[in-house]
């Protein structure tokens, strides 16, 4: 039944652990370093003392509320890309006409948009609207900016559903509505976990827009507490990686359960 | 719910008209999402066009100056060679990226002993910022301290960043390490989307798994390759952040690549003008080359794998 | 390096950039939205504060200390706002001509704040000078004249001065048989003997562009003076391809193919702590930095810095038209005042603070070497009493303190003059060709 191993792609895979893993190590293992350590013995070797102290300075540098401004651009973020995305890809793989091919290009153009390219109209727009230096500021650009690629994504994966499956709801003379909640959702649960950890991601490492349209402390995010450990002209490894970490570790426990739901989600349109 | 509603009807208008059984969305299902794009991505883009015709330092109003930046992009030799390393870099991306993704994604779809967790492990890269993958990047190429003065065989003096092509060549590889794991991530939900009878029938007609491999997964990606790939070309064309910590664009102008340059002139050199210019001309080029592989591949036609329309 | 931990965030005034909106409006004619938008707080509108903007870094606890002290004693209150460091000056661009610019801000003199007193934001100092002399004559001649655009001053020196100095490993030199330059032809011969011994002669981070850059700014002030570069800043552009220019390339060319920097220092960063780490490990004997190198070394090997860290002046150079006790290097950060404060008054008593003894005490304690003519009885109170005296009356005795190149010429300079040095060191380009790239620079 089950497919056998695939040699190739197995021995791909071990290399590619190596070369994933060691910069891995040299991350972890300089958090735990001091930086006279980091400094003498080089970001190689096992320390000969290991230290809690850039971690607990993370914690005595405000990074619990930077976190929380964090957590709050992400949900609300992935919250909006939920809202928006999965209709409007329903829309595209199953609408027919010559507009909706128009707004499939118009997405596919913002795909090539780079973020540092509109910043500056980006301040115009947002400080018109009022929202200069609040986290909704960061949190509508930074999710139309998600949109594009969610978007692909989403089509991609809502193609994969045959018209078969169509067909028979629509026999049973479903509305655009059930099929939609009833079909089209359900079976592309995979793409919709791609597209959660996509936006999370996007929201939780995104550092211009929090940079350009936020100001105060209680606006800032984690991506701009990575300044603490840049002076003029230095920047302390240790303490930066320690906070790197720091900052992963909650992405890496939602990728971890939107991994198994991805995979959940596969397997549903598989097995059909 | 007025949207809907009229989704709804235009939806049983159009099935109605395409004269099939089908129920389909209206236009409706798209506007939310386009009219909040259109707010925040594709005006500021317009003003982005704007002030391209403009002479702005960011002090005070920006002039008009008519095509003045765009004659000087033109004779810009170092836009000309931004454009090309650009283009380069994108290229070697697509091309180092898309063989170990496929194969990643592949081996992760399958069912392996261990692999939850080791895959887990591979798509860390995926979490990092840039600005992390750049630090211990420099960490462990010091030609001093990292792996390069253990390995002289290899690496030479280590001066990776002292050259073009080694600077190409760690940037090439910083960006396969950080995306290949997103990438996989897509091959693998592709993967898993391929019908096992496939490789049920092919088993009994005795095909091994390479061949399985090339016969019938990698044509049944198809579409995941073209999603891929254009992410892919997209990312590359506007890379900028590890150009940004790892080789500032240097040595001399080696790896200015256009995304970098249009940061350096608006926000070095405070001329918003050419900035706007060069950040107009990467969007163009982006946005023909995507097109161009959409319409190469059919995919804006395309329904589903099996409609094919 | 100093510990960045201890840096302090402080609030920062809200909407900042909402007066972006008003000069993008213009451009689409939009001009009704200007002045509505935003809604917040501007700092002129508000009476009785002045906002008070500086470099986010660990430098903010005595500017913090500065402002609660102004705050005793005065009606109109000081904030204190900060940017996070490296994005400083693109967002003090975008702010400063627009009704949330702060009233005192935080600048490195010279080209940092020409083009804004080409557009009239800045107000002249020299009134209050005038009623109050010890606002210059308080400070050192050669660092306070870094902020003096068309015989006009516009910035009072408020942190620590920044010369750049030879360092040294002593035991590498010591194994060596070798002692500290004093001459070029010290230097050269040095190299030769390091290099023999299969060492990295002179350690180099030319990865950040800007060490490099120190080379140039010392081998030019040697050889032709400051005056050369005075000339070409001032846009003489023959300046670059006089003799001495061509003589002082020459002789960094030599000193190039002598190997004197190794050949993978583009692949080395001082920021990351890759070329500290070469002196330190004994690696390298030599590395030219800015006096910050002592911190940086003190936190990351606080060993080698207490027992084998030497410093000394950049070699003199036979035959140079140069004072041979120049210095070269940041000579001061500085506060500058926009002319549209609504309380100058407020101002100038917040710009006394900056020679008082509180102040130079705080500076000391954090590692700064302030330049006020008062240092000098507190010197002994510094971290590193030695190193700071020694910074001093090398600073002090300097009849020409030269500002970096890349600060005083305007920012947009910046990165073509990085370019030209670094294609000037991996041999990319020969003399002419940087001869021409410093030419086409722009100085206005």
């Amino acid at each position: 039944m089950r497919r056998r191993p695939n040699y190739p792609a197995g021995l791909g895979s071990l290399v590619w652990l190596f070369l994933v893993g060691l910069p891995l190590y040299v991350l972890l293992i300089s958090t735990f370093r001091t930086t006279s350590n980091y400094s003498s013995q080089g970001p190689l070797t096992f320390p000969s003392q290991l230290t809690l102290q850039n971690y607990l300075n993370d914690f005595s540098n405000g990074f619990g509320q930077d976190f929380l401004n964090t957590l709050i651009v992400t949900v609300s973020v992935v919250a909006i890309v939920l809202l928006v995305v999965p209709p409007l890809a329903y829309a595209i793989v199953r609408a027919r006409g010559r507009r909706i091919t128009i707004v499939f290009r118009v997405f596919l153009l913002g795909l090539a948009i780079p973020a540092q390219a509109v910043i500056v109209p980006m301040f115009y727009v947002i400080s018109q609207a009022g929202l200069y230096d609040h986290l909704i500021g960061i949190i509508l650009p930074t999710a139309a900016f998600c949109l594009p690629v969610c978007t692909l994504v989403l089509t991609g994966s809502m193609r994969d559903i045959t018209p078969d499956l169509y067909e028979a709801m629509a026999m049973d003379g479903a509305s655009p509505w059930r099929v939609f909640l009833q079909l089209v959702l359900p079976l592309s649960r995979g793409g919709l976990s791609s597209v959660v950890v996509f936006a999370a991601l996007q929201a939780w490492n995104g550092f211009l827009f929090p940079l350009i349209l936020t100001q105060s402390d209680s606006t800032k995010v984690i991506t701009l507490g990575l300044y603490n450990f840049q002076t003029e002209h230095g920047v302390d490894v240790p303490g930066l990686l320690s906070a790197v970490v720091l900052s992963m570790l909650p992405i890496f426990i939602v990728y971890l359960f939107a991994r198994r739901a991805l995979v959940q989600g596969l397997m549903g349109v598989g097995g059909k | 719910m007025s949207p809907l509603s009229f989704a709804a009807v235009s939806g049983r208008l159009k099935a109605r008209r395409a004269g099939v059984g089908v129920t389909r969305p209206g236009f409706a299902w798209a506007v939310p999402a386009t009219v909040f794009f259109l707010l925040f991505a594709i005006l500021p883009l317009v003003l982005v066009a704007v002030l391209s015709f403009t002479s702005w330092d960011g002090i005070a109003a920006p002039r008009f100056n008519g095509l003045a930046n765009w004659t000087k992009l033109i004779h810009d030799p170092v836009m000309i060679q931004s454009l090309w390393l650009t283009l380069l870099l994108t290229a070697l991306g697509v091309l180092t990226q898309t063989p170990i993704s496929i194969l990643l994604g592949v081996w992760a779809a399958g069912h392996q002993r261990n692999r939850a967790v080791l895959s887990a492990v591979f798509f860390v890269p995926l979490l990092l910022s840039a600005t992390a993958v750049s630090v211990v990047w420099r960490a462990i190429l010091d030609p001093n301290f990292g792996v390069p003065s253990q390995l002289t065989w290899l690496f030479g003096n280590g001066n990776l960043l002292g050259n073009q092509s080694g600077s190409i060549a760690v940037l090439t590889f910083v960006g396969l390490w950080q995306f290949t794991p997103l990438h996989a991530l897509i091959y693998q939900g592709g993967a898993r989307a391929v019908p096992q009878v496939l490789y049920q029938a092919a088993a009994i007609d005795g095909a091994g798994t390479v061949r399985q491999f090339f016969h019938i997964t990698l044509p049944q990606l198809r579409n995941t390759m073209i999603t891929s790939m254009i992410l892919m070309v997209v990312g590359g064309l506007t890379t900028f952040d590890t150009v940004l910590i790892l080789t500032q664009g240097g040595p001399g102008t080696d790896t200015t690549v256009s995304a970098y340059y249009m940061y350096r002139k608006a926000f070095l050199s405070f001329d918003f003008g050419a900035g706007s210019a060069i950040a107009l001309v990467l969007v163009l080029v982006a946005t023909l080359i995507s097109l161009a592989v959409v319409r190469l591949s059919g995919y804006d036609k395309m329904r589903s794998t099996a409609e094919g329309i | 390096m100093e510990s960045p931990l201890t840096s302090v965030r402080t609030g920062a005034s809200r909407n900042r950039f909402a007066a972006i909106a008003a000069t993008t409006a213009l451009v689409l004619g939009l001009t009704a939205a200007c002045g509505s938008s935003g809604g917040g707080s501007s700092s002129s509108a508000d009476s009785g504060t002045i906002h008070v903007l500086v470099y986010g870094d660990a430098g903010n606890t005595v500017e913090k200390q500065i402002v609660d002290t102004f705050n005793k004693s005065s009606k109109v209150k000081a904030v204190l706002d900060t940017i996070p460091g490296a994005d400083y000056q693109a967002k003090l661009n975008t702010i400063i001509n627009t009704p949330q610019a702060p009233d005192i801000f935080f600048n490195w003199g010279g080209g940092s704040i020409q083009p804004y007193v080409k557009d009239g934001l800045l107000l002249p100092l020299d009134d209050m000078i005038a009623k109050d002399p010890g606002l210059k004559s308080n400070f050192l001649p050669s660092v306070f004249n870094t902020a003096v655009v068309d015989g006009k001053s516009y910035g009072v020196p408020m942190r620590g001065t920044q010369p750049v100095l030879l360092f040294d490993n002593k035991k590498v030199l010591a194994a060596a048989g070798l002692s500290v330059p004093q001459t070029w032809d010290d230097l050269v011969n040095d190299v030769k003997v390091l290099k023999a011994k299969g060492l990295t002669p002179i350690a180099l981070g030319g990865g950040d562009q800007w060490p490099t850059l120190m080379w140039f700014e010392y081998m030019y002030d040697r050889i032709a003076g400051p005056e050369l570069f005075q000339k070409a800043l001032s846009g003489d552009k023959t300046a670059w391809a006089s003799p001495d220019s061509q003589k002082a390339l020459g002789m960094l060319k030599q000193l190039i193919d002598a190997g004197a920097f190794g050949s993978n220092f583009d692949s080395v960063k001082f920021t990351d702590g890759g070329s500290p780490a070469l002196l330190a490990k004994g690696k390298a004997a030599f590395e030219l930095m800015g006096s910050w190198e002592y911190s940086t070394q003190q936190t990351a090997n606080p060993d080698f810095t207490r027992t084998d860290l030497g410093y000394s002046a950049f070699p003199t150079v036979s035959g140079g038209k140069g004072d041979p006790t120049n210095v070269v290097g940041n000579t001061n950060n500085f506060y500058s005042v926009l002319k549209k404060t609504q309380h100058p008054d407020a101002v100038a008593a917040f710009l006394k603070l900056m020679y008082s003894d509180a102040f130079v005490k705080a500076q000391l304690a954090i590692g700064n070497l302030p330049t006020t003519t008062n240092t000098a009885n507190f010197l002994a109170t510094s971290a590193n009493p030695d190193y700071s005296q020694f910074q001093f009356n090398l600073v002090k005795a300097a009849p020409s303190f030269q500002l970096s190149w890349d600060q005083a010429y305007p920012p947009a300079a910046t990165t073509p003059i990085h370019t030209a040095v670094q294609e000037f060191f991996d041999g990319k380009t020969d003399a002419n060709g940087f001869i021409q790239a410093m030419q086409s620079l722009s100085n206005s």
